[in-house]
């Protein structure tokens, strides 16, 4: 599969975005440069991956060929206003004033824009040396509300310093080898749903690309009938099977829905270890490695 | 009863915790749990996906309330007390805003400004606060509703705790801020508070507006000016949420899962309310793994070998999982102050899709912590 140069990792709540997000630059990471970037404060993969953050923007290096950052929509503001406002006292002042936040909190995803923007720009320097991006973003919901902006954007602001980025950050959006969407699933309806959800509006409203589903907890074992019948007895041992056979049963039915809405789907096992660290980190690595980017 | 509330003691319970703990599914499990104990009940979500008027097997076209069919959960009838009911609400922030600015309007025309503002859209569409905002009045409406009972209230998720309850501090303060004056509205509702410092920061917003493209301003403008005479009922409004979260017969539960990463931010959940001097009534963990069943017994049972052992490595998968809990609640335990009550609610081992599950669930509730 030929991956876009960002990668941009969203699904439901609980659906194990920021695992999919720390593996999937843990695997990239094993063949190009590699930059995974948190979108607002406090995302888990950093962590996950054992990122000490010093403060927002600035990348911090993970490992071999790999380095981490924290992205915050207030900073993306601050950068544009001083970037359009050439004479810095006049800069400082406005982000200053208390009166200024106000005003930009009602301007309609002003900040969010940016942050596309900034995508924009961190996908177009990660060009020129075969760098890879991943980022770890919020839920659906709200990923698809800040995908979504760009157009508003134009909308709204008919001339100006907007309007010319807007066209811009649409365009980046739009095109395949720049920018794709990875979406999270667990073997679960809601999640499932979520995500066919998701995929829908990426691809009829949005126009942007899906690159595939990553189903997060998936397990295969199961017992057969003759087996929960005989387990019986033993109610808890019996509790325990049905749960197993509703996990890999779950698994089934996500994988089905996934590839009959057309996405390529990379499955990662559900971790039944005591310990979620950086050796799992590792392992679940590997074998994104080997569902994206072949052996 | 072993929950995180009493139905006849209190009168509001919120669900915050971060997304994807199943703060929708167990408010829902809270609210036919308080049912089933003959309480008049309400729930309450913001969740903008329509999920749990799909546990409770209703359309989510409309915001409700919807009354829930208790059919075979409710508990004994006390005498005296009212039969158990259990209405569901979904939150519509736009509506709620539009009745609010409705309310609240000196006039018609002033109304009408309102709502044909280009920012007023944008806010009441766009941005979550005012959501939050809304949910917020939306639970006032219904808290002064002398035919409501005990209230849940699921909220949205929340990268950090405040987000949602600091809502209507929030556009309060942008009321009541000097971007008024800036923005030109009328000084007697700025009480003579400009400053000339002011006037550079109206000339550097006005030099943004122009090299943006925005040409925002004047819509800003309009939208502050047409809340003169709407600042007191805000105001007030905001004022009473304050103190309804404060009041004794509130109760706030911060749910979050038994993961590492969870504890991590329900601690930090706490710790925000705690600086927001709110209390935390207790924590919720969800969703855990059962215990681990006896080793001894399976070996002794008459089953085939191959079934035995297939068996206990089912048994053994789980409990691996059973300790990365029990590591999770011990980071979560040690995070927060002794005397924190810790419940937890089970996993069911599916997903929960009628009302005799969430009755479940609420009947799982135990109690890690007193």
């Amino acid at each position: 599969m030929t991956l876009p140069r960002l990668i941009f990792v969203t699904g439901k709540g609980g659906s194990g975005k920021s695992t999919a997000a720390a593996a999937l630059a843990l695997a990239l990471s094993r063949r190009h440069p590699t930059t995974l970037a948190g979108l607002g404060r406090g995302r888990s993969a950093l962590r996950l991956l054992g990122a000490g953050m010093n403060g927002a923007g600035r990348p911090v290096r993970v490992r071999e060929n790999l380095e981490a950052l924290e992205l915050s929509a207030r900073a993306e503001l601050e950068a544009f206003i001083e970037r359009i406002v050439p004479i810095k006292i006049i800069a400082r002042r406005m982000l200053r004033s208390g009166t200024f936040g106000y005003v930009t909190a009602a301007l309609p995803g002003l900040e969010a824009f940016l942050m596309l923007e900034r995508l924009r720009i961190m996908a177009a320097d990660c060009a020129l040396n075969d760098r890879r991006l991943v980022i770890d973003a919020p839920a659906s919901g709200s990923a698809l509300e800040l995908l979504s902006v760009a157009a508003g954007v134009g909308g709204i602001a008919p001339a100006g310093t907007l309007n010319r980025l807007a066209g811009a950050v649409e365009s980046f959006l739009r095109d395949e080898a720049r920018f794709g969407v990875m979406l999270t699933v667990r073997p679960e309806e809601m999640a499932l749903r979520e995500a066919l959800e998701t995929a829908a509006v990426l691809r009829e409203q949005l126009r942007i690309r899906c690159v595939g589903a990553i189903l997060n907890g998936a397990s295969r074992a199961r017992f057969s009938g003759a087996e929960l019948r005989a387990l019986a007895p033993l109610r808890a041992q019996a509790g325990l099977a049905l749960r197993r056979n509703a996990i890999a049963e779950g698994t089934v039915r996500a994988r089905a829905g996934l590839r009959a809405a057309g996405l390529a789907v990379v499955e990662l096992p559900m971790l039944f270890r005591p310990e979620l660290a950086g050796r799992e980190l590792e392992d679940l690595g590997g074998r994104l490695e080997a569902g994206l980017l072949g052996r | 009863m072993n929950a995180p509330f009493d139905p006849g003691r209190h009168r509001l319970l919120v669900c915050l915790g971060p997304g994807g703990v199943g703060k929708t599914t167990l408010s829902a499990a809270f609210a036919v749990h308080a049912a089933a104990h003959a309480a008049v009940v309400d729930v309450m979500t913001v969740d903008p996906a329509p999920r749990l008027l799909d546990l409770f097997g209703l359309d989510g076209a409309s915001p409700g309330p919807h009354t829930v069919a208790l059919n075979g959960i409710s508990g004994p009838e006390k005498s005296g007390v009212h039969p158990p009911r259990l209405r569901a609400h979904r939150l519509d922030p736009k509506h709620t805003f539009d009745a609010l600015v409705r309310r609240h309007a000196p006039s018609p025309a002033a109304c009408g400004a309102i709502l044909e503002n280009r920012i007023y859209h944008n806010l009441s569409s766009a941005l979550s606060g005012v959501a939050d905002y809304m949910a917020m009045e939306q639970l006032l409406e219904l808290h002064s509703d002398p035919g409501s009972g005990f209230i849940v209230l699921d909220t949205p998720p929340a990268g950090e705790a405040l987000d949602f309850l600091a809502a209507p501090q929030r556009l309060l303060r942008l009321l009541n801020s000097r971007a008024l004056a800036l923005l030109g509205a009328p000084r007697r509702l700025m009480g003579g508070r400009f400053k000339l410092a002011d006037a550079a920061a109206r000339a550097a917003l006005s030099a943004f507006d122009r090299v943006t493209g925005l040409h925002l301003l004047r819509d800003v403008r309009e939208f502050v000016a047409g809340f003169e005479g709407m600042y007191a009922g805000f105001a007030e409004r905001a004022e009473r949420a304050q103190a309804l979260l404060r009041a004794p017969e509130t109760v706030i539960v911060v749910v979050t899962t038994p993961e590492s990463e969870r504890a991590r931010q329900a601690i930090e959940f706490v710790d925000a309310l705690k600086r927001a001097a709110l209390r935390t009534g207790a924590i919720v963990v969800n969703r855990t793994t059962p215990v681990t069943p006896d080793a001894a017994e399976l070996a002794r049972a008459g089953l085939p070998a191959a079934l035995k052992r297939k068996a206990a490595r089912n048994a053994g998968d789980f409990a691996a999982l059973r300790r990365r809990e029990t590591r999770a609640l011990a980071e979560l335990a040690a995070g927060i102050a002794p005397e924190m009550r810790i419940l937890s609610t089970p996993d069911l081992g599916r997903e929960p899709g009628s009302l005799a599950d969430l009755a479940e669930i609420g009947r799982g509730l135990e109690v890690l912590r007193p």
